[in-house]
């Protein structure tokens, strides 16, 4: 829709019109992308889904010498209705997004929100302490920090050689 | 109804933000006496959020401080950036009594239609 040209007086004295098409245009091949990888299998081969249906939160993950840092936007969703839970390598996110209106089912013409259930593995890159783990819930961002266990640090492995 | 109109350009007017401008996922419900539009905004201030309405164009713009992730990424599947999208809704609507609040990274607006515009229901009588 937004390939529709259009510009509003507030718009037209700030960006060029062929900027600003491609930048819709842009915008809009990347929601398309968004739209049909975020539904589908291939939304992370290396990253189990749960059940078919439910819908994956995207994830942002960074480390360093002792720490692994996962932030999950998930707007709307009350902070009791997320579970975050942690093994050794992997943290699994899930809960459920409620929608208020949803239950009336009338009136919503227009729909780009994710509703339902959610779950998220996502292993992870070093193991870690599942005792040390923090969750805080910010504006709808979920910050997980983990903290790894001092055994998962690199070992030297001596190569034997048959007698 | 409601037409997605004008939607990004890049973030130069503040060098100081994220440099991308993404679009919020919305829902749009009609409810007859007012239109609710909700959009995903993770992440911002409600300080930095925008709100207009002008010749019937509805702009929502949101500027979301950056949030470094610590150490070295392994993962990044969405960027961190300002929200800017517009929505062409017509006249109609009671612009003095446009409200908004956010809250759990989302923003809702309501948008009042003017009472000379609202459905309203006909009763039939029979003669």
């Amino acid at each position: 829709m937004s390939l529709i040209p259009f510009r509003t007086k507030r718009s037209s004295g700030m960006e060029s019109g062929s900027l600003a098409t491609l930048a819709d245009f842009r915008n809009e091949m990347n929601r398309l992308f968004e739209g049909f990888f975020s539904r589908s299998p291939l939304a992370s081969p290396w990253f189990e889904t749960s059940e078919p249906g439910q819908w994956l939160p995207a994830i942002d993950m960074s480390e360093n010498d002792t720490q692994i840092h996962i932030r999950a936007e998930l707007p709307g969703i009350d902070p009791k209705d997320v579970d975050v839970s942690v093994s050794e390598d992997r943290l699994v996110i899930s809960g459920e997004k409620k929608s208020e209106k949803e239950a009336s089912g009338e009136g919503w013409s227009h729909r780009e929100s994710h509703y339902g259930g959610f779950s998220r593995a996502i292993p992870l890159p070093e193991s870690v302490d599942p005792a040390k783990v923090t969750a805080r819930y910010d504006k709808g961002v979920l910050m997980v920090e983990l903290t790894k266990s001092p055994t998962s640090a690199s070992r030297k492995v001596p190569v034997l050689t048959a007698k | 109804m409601v037409t997605q109109t004008q939607t990004t350009m890049p973030a130069t007017e503040q060098p100081a933000a994220p440099t991308q401008t993404y679009q919020p996922n919305v829902d749009i419900c009609d409810l007859g006496a007012e239109v609710l539009l909700v959009a995903d905004i993770p992440g911002a201030r409600a300080s930095g959020i925008d709100v207009t309405f002008e010749d019937g164009v509805l702009e929502v713009r949101a500027a979301v401080p950056l949030r470094e992730l610590p150490g070295r990424v392994v993962r990044q599947e969405y960027g961190i950036g300002n929200y800017r999208r517009s929505f062409r809704l017509g006249e109609g609507f009671d612009a003095a009594q446009i409200s908004a609040d956010y809250k759990k990274g989302v923003l809702t607006i309501h948008l009042p239609r003017l009472a000379a515009v609202r459905p309203r229901k006909v009763e039939v009588k029979t003669a």
